[in-house]
């Protein structure tokens, strides 16, 4: 039997997340972890798919899913899961 | 023109022609050249477009404005992308299509052919009258694209008082901007209400509240009858109240019209209507000819009426839509677009705007709930969702709500959660999903899957295999695991497609295509770890393969916990036949 499982988000629900943003920087410029420029085009384009430049895997290694960058987003999408996504991504290219 | 001129000119045709044509680089039209080139690597892609700049996120010019944003952040997609994806790009103007012959005119004589065709030419502002005295002083402006902000931004540090005409979203957003950097801001609306054609009388009131809350003069009910100016400039307006308001700045967020100017000089009429009409594969009227974006004006599924949709979520979906078209894999395109849905920020409240909310039936239900500084309106029929309005200090998970009232889900159990603003929707939806996995293992039947009404594409094209491609069998009881039907990865399915239908540019330069040399990927549930196991007694089913340590370039799409599909429509090579329209629906003619 399988056990129920608490998904943060679906692939197909990031992905339509992705589609749906409008690129105003207000994720990121509310994330306590980043340290380093990264635009959102970039962050959303390796987000979906393709290799992850070095600068995004150390962004998405620091993110600790606070959460502070999903109210200021205007069109209520949530980083926080497109940034889970991310890291499931760099672990499988990490392994 | 003599024979020999004719031959010359037919061999420019020739060898200026591409598979796929898009007018217009705004998010549509970029969309759809990448996705094009995802789902048909092989073709020949061209965008052509005036504008003199890359494809950017309008809606961040806001930010932009205020200058939170800079210029090589508005882009919305990586520097370099056209190149690197092979999509040839043309800055040059388009006078004219001529349908029959399947070429565009450009301006200075020249042609262009097309295989397809899509138009993606968006919308212009619909600025201030000409009518109006002193529209043309320096200072009026109208606030749409990329020139009109950077404009605005020079003009900032002249400007203590500002004028902001309109009643949309757009006025509001351009309201806060300006007084975000200390500029008082008088903003002007022609009703009562703002945002009439969303918000009820107690949300607009909100809104307008929390606009004075912040520091502007609010003019209800308020007319510019006049611009005064002193030597070209401006200094003023006059109201239709005789009140004079001094100010440098004018700035005008009146709404935008599409673009049709280009439909309408088509060789072969293309039906308009508020928009280029088209269907829900965006297909206008004339073969081979598609429109997406703020162009395209699509059915709306709860009131029949077509209408635009201009704005960025709408863009890249119709962007991916056309794409699926013009490649011929109509399989990509079956879904809806569903109702329409807005979401933005208006001041300090969240605003959240879903599906039809006008409608008016005997049937309908409205509740509204006004706690906690926030506002929320919803109405249904039955226990399915018809239209949610929210405003609050917070955002709902916007998509989600969405994607209830497309997908016809009950409320029954989330209608109090959705009233109060307390509905969580990844609970909500991963209890669904449970359920729907539960029920698969104990009664062996595959449930209904309601797709979400939106393109989302697989990672790579696939083929169904005929054994399942147009009925799943019924799944025999298992041990608990689950068992995936095969999905096989097309074998350079655009090549096969559009072979003899399609002649590459000349000039067409190789490049890596990251996207289309991913890796075959399956789907997987990252997060049990575990993968489901495959039952022998299915006939062309297979286990799902674990994910590789060299699987780095796994796409998004693999991670999908949706289920895979299970029947496809088989798609037909070579030329659609054209559409007609008869009472506000398409008819397939000839063919």
């Amino acid at each position: 039997m399988l056990k129920p499982v608490m998904l943060h988000k679906t692939g197909m629900q990031v992905a339509q997340e992705v589609q749906a943003c409008i690129g105003c920087n207000e994720c990121l410029l509310a994330c306590p972890a980043l340290a380093e420029p990264i635009t959102i085009d970039v962050l959303n384009h390796v987000t979906l798919g393709g290799s992850i430049p070095a600068a995004v895997a150390r962004f998405a290694r620091s993110c600790y899913q606070c959460g502070a960058c999903v109210s200021p987003c205007p069109v209520g999408l949530h980083r926080d899961a497109m940034m889970m996504w991310l890291k499931v991504r760099l672990l499988h290219a990490e392994e | 023109m003599s024979n020999r001129n004719v031959a010359v000119s037919k061999k420019r045709y020739k060898a200026d022609r591409a598979d796929i044509v898009i007018v217009g680089n705004g998010i549509a039209g970029l969309t759809a050249a990448v996705e094009a080139r995802r789902l048909a690597p092989d073709a020949s892609i061209v965008i052509i477009t005036a504008q003199s700049h890359p494809t950017i996120n309008t809606p961040a010019l806001k930010q932009f404005a205020i200058g939170k944003l800079t210029q090589e952040q508005l882009l919305a997609y990586p520097a370099g992308t056209e190149l690197a994806q092979r999509i040839h790009v043309i800055n040059a103007y388009v006078e004219g299509i001529n349908a029959q012959e399947k070429f565009l005119s450009l301006e200075g004589g020249k042609g262009f052919g097309y295989g397809s065709l899509l138009l993606a030419t968006g919308s212009k502002a619909t600025g201030l009258p000409q009518s109006v005295p002193g529209s043309n002083f320096d200072g009026v402006i109208t606030l749409h694209c990329l020139e009109d902000y950077l404009d605005l931004r020079r003009r900032l540090p002249e400007v203590d008082d500002a004028v902001v005409i309109g009643g949309g979203a757009h006025a509001i957003e351009t309201v806060m901007g300006l007084l975000h950097l200390g500029i008082h801001v008088h903003w002007l609306l022609r009703g009562k209400t703002c945002l009439s054609r969303i918000l009820d009388t107690p949300a607009s009131e909100m809104v307008l509240e929390n606009i004075r809350h912040a520091g502007a003069t609010v003019y209800t009910e308020t007319e510019i009858q006049g611009i005064v100016g002193r030597v070209g400039s401006v200094i003023g307006v006059v109201t239709n109240h005789d009140q004079m308001i001094p100010c440098q700045l004018v700035a005008t967020c009146t709404g935008t019209t599409p673009v049709t100017t280009l439909a309408e000089q088509c060789s072969i009429p293309i039906m308009q209507k508020h928009g280029i009409l088209v269907d829900d594969q965006l297909r206008t009227s004339t073969r081979d000819n598609y429109a997406a974006g703020a162009v395209a004006a699509l059915k709306n599924p709860q009131t029949g009426a077509h209408e635009t949709r201009p704005l960025w979520h709408a863009g890249v979906l119709q962007g991916r839509t056309a794409a699926a078209m013009m490649t011929y894999h109509e399989e990509l395109a079956t879904q809806s677009f569903g109702v329409p849905w807005h979401a933005t920020h208006l001041g300090d409240l969240c605003m959240l705007a879903v599906g039809d909310l006008h409608k008016m039936t005997d049937d309908l239900m409205t509740l509204t709930d006004s706690s906690k500084k926030s506002y929320r309106r919803m109405s249904f029929i039955g226990d399915r969702l018809v239209s949610y309005l929210s405003l609050g200090p917070t955002q709902p998970d916007s998509l989600a709500i969405k994607r209830i009232i497309d997908e016809g889900l009950s409320i029954l159990d989330i209608q109090k959660d959705l009233l109060k603003g307390n509905f969580d929707a990844r609970k909500y939806f991963s209890r669904q999903q449970s359920h729907a996995a539960r029920t698969l293992i104990t009664s062996g039947k595959l449930p209904t899957v309601h797709w979400i009404h939106s393109s989302t594409p697989v990672s790579r094209p696939v083929v169904i295999s005929p054994t399942t491609s147009h009925k799943m069998p019924a799944l025999p009881k298992t041990d608990g695991s689950l068992a995936i039907p095969v999905l096989r990865p097309a074998t350079n399915v655009a090549s096969t497609k559009l072979g003899p239908h399609t002649e590459p540019l000349h000039d067409a330069v190789p490049l890596t295509n990251e996207r289309s040399q991913q890796p075959d990927t399956e789907e997987i549930l990252p997060f049990t770890g575990k993968l489901p196991a495959f039952s022998e007694q299915i006939i062309d089913t297979q286990a799902v393969p674990a994910p590789t340590p060299q699987d780095s370039r796994r796409g998004l799409q693999s991670y999908s916990t949706k289920l895979p599909t299970v029947s496809g429509r088989q798609t037909t090579p070579g030329k659609r036949p054209p559409l007609r329209m008869t009472t506000g629906q398409f008819k397939v003619i000839g063919g």
